[in-house]
């Protein structure tokens, strides 16, 4: 960066380095405080997860290392099955969920479903995990909403039969949520990729020429799209696998206990009564990390294969790989997919205004708005705190962000891969890793804080998303603007905030309401960094998923959609108010 | 005292609390001390004013929760004290912070003030040395619920509480069962094991990492050893000794051995909650299901979330009980203001107001002898709902055995049915 930095641009040459130098100081170290920010707490807590891992816990009164947390592990019943199911359910959705997203482009690539299909799949985006846990739950148990739509006409149930969904031992039930959730992140991600005007633009027209020369639609996309798309999806997929294969929420409401996966074992060891467990606990968060490794290892090795092997069919010439029929079966389940996704919805509103509702019933025997009114009444502080959260958040992301890339073009010079890499570092690393190591730091640190520990908690996550999402408007802004604007005199504080900001208008409330959204969603986080003192609607609708009523988690579950959909309706509602007043 | 009935080992502590009273308490000094402790407690109370107190408390039960709100808005106006009711999902969570904050050594502002504890959590808190102790047996109303006579409220799962809990409140194992499907539930365990096998599937516990869960275990184990000796009933009451162990435990598998295959998922998967296997019910996917707070059941039913068709009944073999207390961690922030809420939480009209079936119906630990008739006169009620325990179903209490139990079966049980085949 410092070397950079000497090379000034020739735009703002003729400046007086006095005019902007309070701004371009702050500017110029973002990058630095951004890297800090994302840095910082997660190595931070791996340390301090890797400290007690090899025992050295001093509030247990034990400080000689040792192996015994590993050794404890290795002695527990069935371990070797929930890594392997942590394992399979991690890299199977994820393959699953990219698997889908390919066939969706390759198929829809020119037609105008593809923007259909985006808009109803961008939604279950801002579901949180938990609120689609519960809705797939709702659909696929045996008393769920298939089984009473098929009952008792055609199955003859009269009472909920035995079955093997939700919980399965396989993790298919995990499978199925966790691929519905990522498929359209992928599917953005990629979309995103293919928006960027000169890459979108090129591959179009080569999918075009490809068409000329007589490939099948499906054909032309996987020789001469796929290869350019791929390699700019890698860290979305990357960070969804990741994910799956740590992630809480989703195994504990949907997935087996006898075992259950490894994340959701060490979350239960890290807050069981018997203090001793969590030497045990850390160990395993170690071991989760490094599946985690493995499993990214075990995806780029699957990439090199697929390398190996596909590289000679690009340039084989065949022009139809039986095309047809994989259209067919992509519309087909898509259209799964989206039933799917519709029935889950329809469920979880219907449970949300049930009155008594027994079994095979497939509508309740009355609706009542009980549940919303008792809901209402108390959530009053926890909706108070969720807006407040996400929205300091937010905010402090947005603008870390956009000073990061207004140095990035003060320097001329776009952030180094490393740094990029490490915007990426609190999704890529399982937070069950890093987050209970980040509670003994903040409790050294700013013990009684407990919102500003939240709200910092929450950055790290906001941040890399709204990051994304800016970073591919801000580059491709036009630089005319800005040069006009220099030249006749304005210092880059200047151009930045009366040129550049309006400019991006659509772009940052989007990322705000993206920012939000994820913010909202945070579950550990929240609990951890607060010690449960701040309750938002996510804790409250995960310990009401464990608790008492299907019909209240329903009302949470719809309030935790609801909430970043109000905000991506502000995103979309009000750049159109202010260019319409503008253009009148 | 529904405690001492039954169980020899409580009535030896009845008889030597007593004899402790009538030897050692009956002097002036008592006076002088009253005295002393009234000037004490109004000095609690003055500090306490204009605290908030975070109270952690299990928050998955909608009645429970705006009862607590009600606690808060009295102390607000009693003593403006300002009461935060910090929703738990587990209370490990609040034993694992308050860990964490020792193990960062913040030993006087820890974020936990009052905490919703019993069984198992106060023994790991208790032996950690993470509670404030003696200062429960000084709440001006712990008066009230006679603890010179009452070991229900100063030991808790067996283990001496010395002023570490203030009790709050009482509960019993109830069974309930949809009377739809079901025309005579099962009375006793081995009736139970017989109603499962003719309706396979129909019936379930919670994993026994649930409080729920390990209360079915407990009260199977304890049932099992019912026309055991008295030398083996007496080792359920002591911590486990290694070299017995195992006897003691093996009727509880080869019970569980023979009642897996016929439960819900055919035994492969449990229940993670208690509050799921309500939910189950409701679905009907399961029949016939237990709770240890009998008055969730007809408030279930009025909120829609269980069906009509919902009875309640106590078991004919007995019925485990325990007390549930609150604690004061020991770097608490707000210890006085924590004192006087907990107080209040023991005063005969909060009691009261909370044994109502339409507010939480959870038992009172206070001792009717010990009030005022007009304090008596609150506690008395009306009106039944179809689906609530009837009044005086609970026929034999079992009490709970020593909190060392609680492991050993958790781990006999994990190494033999955690990993499904």
């Amino acid at each position: 960066m410092t070397v950079a930095s000497k090379i000034e641009p020739l735009v703002y040459k003729s400046i007086p380095p006095s005019r902007y130098s309070w701004f371009a100081r702050i500017v110029k170290l973002s990058p630095q405080l951004l890297l800090t920010l994302l840095i910082i707490p997660v190595l931070a807590g791996l340390v301090f997860v890797l400290l007690p891992a090899f025992g050295w816990a001093p509030a247990l009164d034990q400080t000689q290392l040792s192996f015994d947390g590993f050794i404890a592990i290795s002695n527990t019943p069935g371990i070797t099955h929930m890594i392997a199911l942590s394992m399979f359910s991690g890299l199977v959705s994820t393959f699953i969920a990219f698997l889908i997203t390919i066939m969706i482009l390759a198929v829809f690539f020119t037609s105008s479903w593809l923007h259909t299909i985006e808009r109803l799949l961008s939604p279950i985006l801002v579901i949180p995990h938990a609120a689609a846990a519960i809705a797939v739950g709702f659909l696929i148990a045996p008393s769920g909403m298939i089984s009473r739509l098929i009952s008792p006409w055609l199955s003859q149930w009269e009472m909920a039969p035995n079955g093997i969904f939700p919980y399965d031992p396989y993790g298919i039930s995990i499978i199925i949520g966790l691929t519905l959730k990522e498929l359209p992140f992928l599917l953005l991600m990629a979309l995103g990729v293919l928006a960027q005007p000169e890459l979108g633009k090129k591959l179009r027209s080569q999918h075009k020429v490809a068409l000329n020369l007589g490939y099948c639609p499906l054909t032309a996309f996987f020789k001469v799209v796929l290869p350019s798309l791929y390699p700019l999806m890698r860290l979305p997929i990357l960070a969804v696998l990741a994910y799956a294969s740590a992630s809480v929420e989703m195994p504990l409401i949907l997935g087996p206990n006898t075992p259950a996966t490894l994340a959701v074992t060490i979350m239960q060891w890290f807050n069981d009564v018997d203090l001793n467990l969590r030497i045990q606990a850390s160990a395993g968060a170690i071991l989760q990390l490094i599946i985690t490794c493995i499993l990214l290892l075990i995806w780029l090795g699957g990439e090199k294969l697929c390398h190996v092997f596909f590289r000679d069919s690009l340039t084989n010439g065949v022009r139809d790989h039986g095309g047809a029929f994989w259209q067919k079966i992509t519309v087909v389940i898509t259209t799964f997919v989206i039933s799917f996704i519709l029935l889950s919805l329809v469920g979880l509103i219907l449970w949300s205004f049930a009155g008594f509702w027994r079994f095979p019933n497939a509508l309740p025997e009355q609706f009542v708005l009980l549940h919303y009114t008792q809901a209402l009444m108390q959530m009053g502080d926890a909706l108070f705190n969720t807006v407040f959260i996400g929205i300091s958040a937010t905010f402090l992301a947005i603008a870390i962000t956009l000073l990061c890339l207004e140095a990035e073009q003060l320097d001329n010079k776009p952030l180094s891969r490393i740094t990029s890499l490490i915007i990426y570092l609190p999704l890529l690393v399982p937070s069950i890793a890093f987050l209970f190591g980040l509670v003994w730091l903040q409790q050294l640190i700013a013990h009684q804080a407990a919102f500003f520990s939240v709200v910092f908690s929450h950055l790290l996550f906001v941040l890399p998303y709204v990051f994304l999402s800016l970073a591919s408007s801000y580059r491709r802004l036009d630089p005319r603007f800005s040069q006009v604007a220099a030249s006749l005199g304005a210092p880059p504080s200047k151009v930045f905030f009366q040129i550049k900001l309006p400019q991006l208008f659509a772009p940052i409330l989007i990322a705000a309401a993206l920012g939000l959204a994820i913010s909202f969603g945070q579950y550990l986080p929240t609990l951890l960094a607060s010690g449960g003192r701040v309750s938002t609607i996510t804790t409250e609708a995960v310990a009401l998923a464990n608790g008492a009523s299907r019909r209240t988690s329903a009302v949470y579950a719809i309030i935790q959609m609801v909430l970043p959909f109000i905000g991506f309706i502000i995103a979309w509602v009000l750049p159109k108010y202010f260019f319409k007043s503008a253009r009148a | 005292m529904p405690q001492c009935n039954g169980n020899k080992k409580m009535v030896q502590y009845c008889l030597f609390y007593i004899a402790l009273s009538f030897f050692s308490h009956l002097t002036f000094a008592n006076m002088a001390n009253t005295q002393k402790s009234t000037e004490r407690w109004q000095q609690i109370e003055h500090h306490a004013r204009l605290q908030t107190v975070y109270f952690h408390a299990w928050g998955g039960d909608p009645q429970i929760n705006s009862y607590i709100q009600w606690v808060a808005k009295q102390v607000n106006e009693k003593y403006q004290i300002n009461l935060v009711h910090v929703k738990l999902a587990d209370t490990s969570e609040a034993v694992s912070r308050v860990l964490a904050e020792k193990a960062a050594d913040n030993n006087t502002q820890g974020s936990v003030d009052l905490i919703w504890i019993n069984g198992a959590n106060f023994a790991t808190m208790s032996e950690h040395s993470l509670l404030l102790s003696q200062w429960a047996n000084y709440l001006p109303n712990f008066k009230y619920t006679d603890p010179n006579n009452n070991p229900a409220v100063t030991y808790d799962f067996g283990i001496a509480t010395n002023g570490m809990e203030s009790p709050w409140g009482q509960s019993s194992l109830t069974f309930y069962y949809d009377s739809a499907t079901i025309k005579t539930p099962p009375e006793t365990l081995n009736a139970l094991l017989k109603w499962s096998e003719n309706n396979p599937g129909r019936f379930s516990y919670p994993k026994p990492s649930d409080y729920l869960g390990m209360s079915f275990l407990k009260y199977a184990l304890t049932v099992l050893h019912q026309h055991s000796s008295d030398e083996i009933k007496n080792q359920l009451n002591q911590v486990v000794n290694a070299k017995t162990k195992d006897k003691i435990l093996a009727p509880l598998w080869q019970f569980l051995d023979t009642l897996h295959p016929t439960l819900w998922r055919k035994g492969s998967h449990f229940m993670q909650s208690s509050a799921q296997m309500r939910r189950l019910i409701d679905d009907t996917e399961l029949s016939l299901a237990f709770t240890f707070s009998s008055a969730e059941i007809p408030a279930a039913v009025a909120r829609y979330d269980l069906i009509p068709s919902i009875r309640s009944y106590a078991m004919a073999d007995g019925s485990l009980s325990n007390t549930h207390f609150v604690a004061i961690p020991y770097n608490a922030s707000h210890a006085p203001g924590a004192q006087v809420v907990a107080n209040f939480l023991l005063s005969p009209a909060a009691q009261a107001y909370k044994q109502r079936p339409e507010v939480w119906g959870d038992k009172t630990v206070l001792i009717q002898h010990t009030l005022a008739p007009k304090q008596q006169a609150l506690f008395t009620h009306h009106n039944t709902h179809p689906s609530a325990l009837p009044i005086d179903a609970i026929k034999r209490t079992l009490n709970e055995p020593h909190p060392s139990w609680v492991k050993a079966i958790q781990m006999g049980w994990q190494a033999r049915y955690g990993v499904s085949q």
